[in-house]
Order: structure tokens, then sequence, then C-alpha cells
């Protein structure tokens, strides 16, 4: 391992800089997912498709848990719920207003985000379990509201209800009215998502997110307004939510509240953990298996509740084996085969101090929880 | 000048500092004492996690207890921890500018300071290694270097010699020795490495129970017979 220089001798006078590559992820998400998105959407029958549009909802979803809980160690079980809050104001404002769908996307994801900050409030001062018991009560909550007001369906009033001989259906993007392209604009939609977290994970709010994980007096020691920040993911948190509820109204034009129970927040964020809350493709692995693992039992004509039992020993295995989750799994496993590359080619005296998976994982920025 | 004067915190029965006052004048000084004698809470009465019952601090002559902790890291107050403190999954460059983001340092002005402060702890070759890939002597010196952005004031460093081999005692105590100097900040350091004490700093305050024991030149006060039976446990 190079040793640091004493101050006074030439090589402490050399300070490497950051480059741009640490923005590189912004440019592999959107590649990647679109790449991937275009090849599904040739090959995929309807029924994948929507599928797939879904499973694209809900990890942009996924995404906002892992944020919570990857980036400040927080467990919020009110996420799914976030969703609804998303898909109901998405669904007003494109009924009342007759706004362009994105617009109406938007009014989702902020009314979210503010309800998503209001559920945060009790992280202030709450933490672990404490916390997760409050957002599920209020998980809880909404599921008793939704259950008694309903979604929108085009009526008149607050709670725009119309008589089931009137029910409207929300109008999908222009730019995607047919099901493979609204595929391709929910994969666009997550994508974004993805970005706009990553950019936050390498500037200010994520290194302020990181002295907080690293401890509290830490970050305060380091000038972090907690209650800023905190406060600033529960919001990016729930700004994605809300999307994710936008995109599943249009995806279907209505939404059902019996599908947004509380046992669903739980299930997103049991399949965050398995899916991997430290990557960023780890929210799309939730998202699949939310969606699609059930759907691919269903199709194998095998009862798709069957994936609970599958989700719950998953669950079990990734807290006691796979911390990272199975992205964190497949992102170790390159960073070993790259490392077996490297090693190969230029052997150097750093490398063989400690396990190539070791040191490429910890200089790479790889968690260990 | 550090001022403190009549500082007594209090948990139930037990007076972790109890009626302290001193008046620190040296660029680098001294807190010590045994096990329990009050100087973690010290520390923790000037960053903000304490408010004690009765006393105040002054740095520079502003007093430092009605400011919230976030707003003393402004005012120039920096910390290092017993435990060291970094961020696993940030860079040596990013968990010191984890500390310039929130002190009001604009545009190039933090990319500067913190390559000052890389480069002065030596850590410049090192500065875009993981936290988690650094030793521990290196992530102490990621904690100073933190320390040492933004025109610090008065710099608390808590044991930050704990763990470190006879090479990197050396090397920490050229690096504490620079500080005043190169930044301007005072230094106010707890350690039970008697040499680190006597080679660093100009003055020395000793804790018992939460009271001053001596204060005064670091030979004399180490020297002192009183301060020989309760810290160094002399006859």
């Amino acid at each position: 391992m190079t040793s640091p220089s004493l101050p006074g001798e030439p090589a402490h006078l050399t300070v490497e800089r950051p480059g741009l590559g640490r923005y590189r992820t912004l440019v592999t998400i959107p590649l990647l997912l679109m790449a991937g998105a275009v090849l599904v959407s040739l090959a995929a029958n309807a029924y994948w498709i929507s599928t797939l549009t879904s499973a694209a909802a809900l990890a942009l979803a996924a995404a906002g848990v892992a944020l919570l809980y990857g980036q400040l160690g927080l467990v919020s079980l009110c996420q799914f719920s976030l969703i609804g809050v998303g898909g109901w104001v998405t669904l007003r404002t494109g009924f009342a207003f007759g706004w362009p769908f994105e617009l109406s996307l938007l009014s989702g994801g902020i009314a979210a985000s503010l309800v998503g900050v209001l559920c945060g409030l009790p992280a202030l001062r709450l933490k672990g379990l404490y916390l997760a018991l409050v957002t599920l009560m209020l998980a809880g909550g909404f599921q008793v509201i939704i259950n008694a007001f309903g979604f929108p369906d085009g009526g008149s009033g607050f709670f725009g209800r119309a008589d089931a001989s009137q029910r409207l259906m929300l109008p999908r993007p222009l730019l995607a009215t047919g099901n493979e392209a609204y595929f391709l604009y929910a994969v666009g939609v997550l994508a974004l998502g993805l970005m706009l977290i990553e950019l936050h994970r390498r500037t200010k709010p994520g290194r302020s997110w990181a002295m907080i994980r690293a401890g509290e007096t830490t970050a305060l020691s380091a000038g972090v307004n907690l209650l800023l920040y905190k406060a600033w993911a529960f919001a990016l948190a729930g700004f994605l939510a809300g999307l994710a509820g936008g995109v599943l109204a249009a995806g279907v034009g209505q939404l059902d509240g019996r599908a947004f129970s509380a046992a669903e927040s739980l299930n997103l964020f049991a399949l965050t953990v398995v899916g991997g809350a430290y990557n960023w493709f780890g929210a799309v692995i939730a998202g699949l298996l939310l969606r699609a693992v059930p759907s691919l039992l269903t199709d194998h004509g095998v009862d798709g509740y069957l994936a609970m039992v599958i989700f719950g020993a998953a669950l079990l295995h990734a807290l006691v084996t796979a911390p990272t989750g199975i992205a964190g799994q497949i992102a170790g496993l390159g960073q070993w085969l790259t490392g077996l590359i490297a090693s190969e080619s230029t052997p150097s005296p750093a490398q063989q101090e400690a396990p190539a998976s070791d040191k490429l994982a910890a200089e790479t920025g790889e968690r260990r929880p | 000048m550090i001022r403190i004067e009549n500082l007594t915190v209090q948990f139930g029965a037990v007076r972790p500092l109890d009626g302290l006052s001193a008046e620190l004048t040296q660029p680098i000084i001294g807190l010590v004492g045994p096990n329990g004698a009050g100087k973690t809470t010290l520390l923790n009465v000037f960053s903000g996690f304490i408010t004690p019952v009765t006393g105040s601090i002054e740095l520079d002559g502003r007093d430092l207890l009605p400011l919230s902790p976030t707003r003393r890291v402004q005012a120039g107050l920096r910390r290092t921890f017993q435990t060291e403190q970094v961020a696993d999954d940030l860079s040596a460059w990013d968990n010191v500018l984890a500390l310039a983001d929130h002190i009001g340092l604009k545009g190039a002005t933090i990319g500067d300071d913190v390559e000052r402060a890389l480069a002065f702890t030596g850590l410049g070759p090192r500065a875009q290694v993981m936290g988690a890939a650094l030793n521990l002597y290196e992530r102490r010196m990621v904690e100073i270097a933190r320390a040492l952005v933004g025109g610090p004031r008065l710099i608390l460093m808590d044991e930050p010699g704990a763990g470190l081999d006879e090479a990197e005692a050396l090397r920490l105590r050229q690096c504490i020795l620079g500080i005043p100097k190169a930044f301007g900040a005072t230094v106010l350091l707890i350690d039970h490495d008697v040499d680190l004490i006597s080679a660093t700093c100009g003055e020395t305050l000793v804790l018992d129970f939460g009271k001053r024991l001596a204060l005064g030149p670091t030979r004399s006060v180490l020297d002192d017979p009183v301060v020989h039976r309760a810290y160094l446990g002399a006859a």
C-alpha cells in the first residue's frame, strides 16, 4: 500500500483531484436501461409489456426506498402509500385540468414529495424499529383513507369520483399512447429518476448523507444540518414514489384502492433489500421481483402468491449472507472479474497486500454494511 | 484564546465537569487526566453535544454556548474523534469536502482548500481512495484534513494517536506541530501519550473528577507531584 508522504516531501504537494469519471453512471444508466427496454419491447408480448411497465414504475419507488435505507439507514414502510398519493394527484389533476400528462405526473411527484417529508418528520427523532413502526402505521392510515374515498375517476368535487357508468380513463402521454411506446416512456422516467439519485449521491447531498450515516455527531461536527438533509432524502424518495404512482395510473388509466395496502409497503421494502439498496440497478431488480416474478409463476400455471414464500426466503438469505443484495453480488462479481483481468496484465505490489476483491470493492466505493 | 468559566455538567447525581475555569492561550494545548476525568465531556460541551448547567466558553472573545453545533463549525470549531469517523464510501477528498460544503466556501476556493488540507496531511496521492480502503493512520489524517478546511480557529483532537505505531505517531506529531503556523488555528489535544503531549503542547490542563487539577507550561505541569499522583500513578 502506498504510504502517505510527510509534510515537506515532494509527493505530498501532488493531490489527485476528482475527475469526471465519478459521473459515468449518469451516462451508463440511461444507455443500459433504454437499450434493454428497446430489446424487450421488440420481443415481449402485450402481457409482458404491461407487466414490465408496472415493474419499471415500481422500480422508481424502490429507488426511493433504497435511497433512504442505503444512504441514511432509515426504514420507511409507507413508500407504497406515497405511490398511491402520487397516483391520486396525477389522476385528479389530469381529469380536472386536462394538463399534459407530464405536468400531471410532476404534480403527483411533488404532492407525494410533500407527504413524504411529513411522513419523514418522525425520522428526526426516531430510528430503526420505531421509525419503521410509525411509517407502517401511516401506511395503514392511507389504506383506510383510500378505501373510504377511492381514486379519482373523472367525477366532480374534491375527490373526483364518478358513477360507475361515467368512469374515465386517464389519457397516456401524447408521445406514448401505444403499449410498447408507453413501456419505453416508463423506462425513460425510471432512468431519469435513477439519474437524479445518482446525481445527488455524487454531490453535496450525497456527501452529507454519508456523514449522517457515519454518525450523527460526525455529521454535526462537519456542519451538516441533520433536519434539512434527512427531510431532503424523504422528499426525494417521496417524489420518486409519486412519479411511480403517476406512471402506474396512466399505464392502466385508473388505479384500484385495494392495490395500496400497508402490506405492499412491506413487500416493497423487503424486495428493495433483496434487490440491493447500495447499487442503482438494485431498484430495477426489486421492480422486476415485485411484478415479473409473480407474473412468471402465473404464466407457468403456478399461483403467483407462491412468490411471497420465495421472497421471504430471499429476504432471509439477503439479511444473513448478502446485505448488499443481488445487485451487490453482481457488482462484486464484476469487480472480481475486472480485478482478475487487471492483476493478470499488470500485477502491482499494492494488489498483493490484500485480496483483490476486498481492495477493489473498497477503492471503487462498494458499500459494506 | 479560550476562556472557560465555571463550567458544570451534571447527569443526575454525577458531575463530569464541576465548576471548571481556565484560560488557555497557547497555540497547542494539552488536555490530560485519568479515565473519567471529564476530558471528552469537555470536548462534547465545546462541540455542542452536551449542554452545561452553568458556565461559559469563549473562543477569541465569542461565546460558543449559544451557538448550535453547526454554527460552531461555521465559527471555526473543528473536531476529530477518539474512534476515527470517516465515511467508508466517500473518497478521502469527498470526506474532506463534506465539511467544506457547509461553511460557506464558494466555487474554486473549495477545491483549493481541500487540496491544501490533503497536501498538508500528506494524503495527496491517496485523495481519491475510498475511506474503506484507508488504513488507520490515513483515516486519522483524513479527519485532521477535514478539520483544516475553511479557516479553522480551534481544532479539538480526541486521542488522535490511539492505535498508531511509533513511526505513524511521529508523523502525527509533525502534523500537529505544523497546524498553528500553517492554518492559524489553536489545537486542543487530548491524548494519553505523554511524549506526544510533551513534544507538542505549550501548556497543559489536567483534569481530575471534572475539576481542574493543574494548568500551566506542559513540562512543569507534568513534573508536578500532584499530577504524578493523580494521573501518572507515581507514589
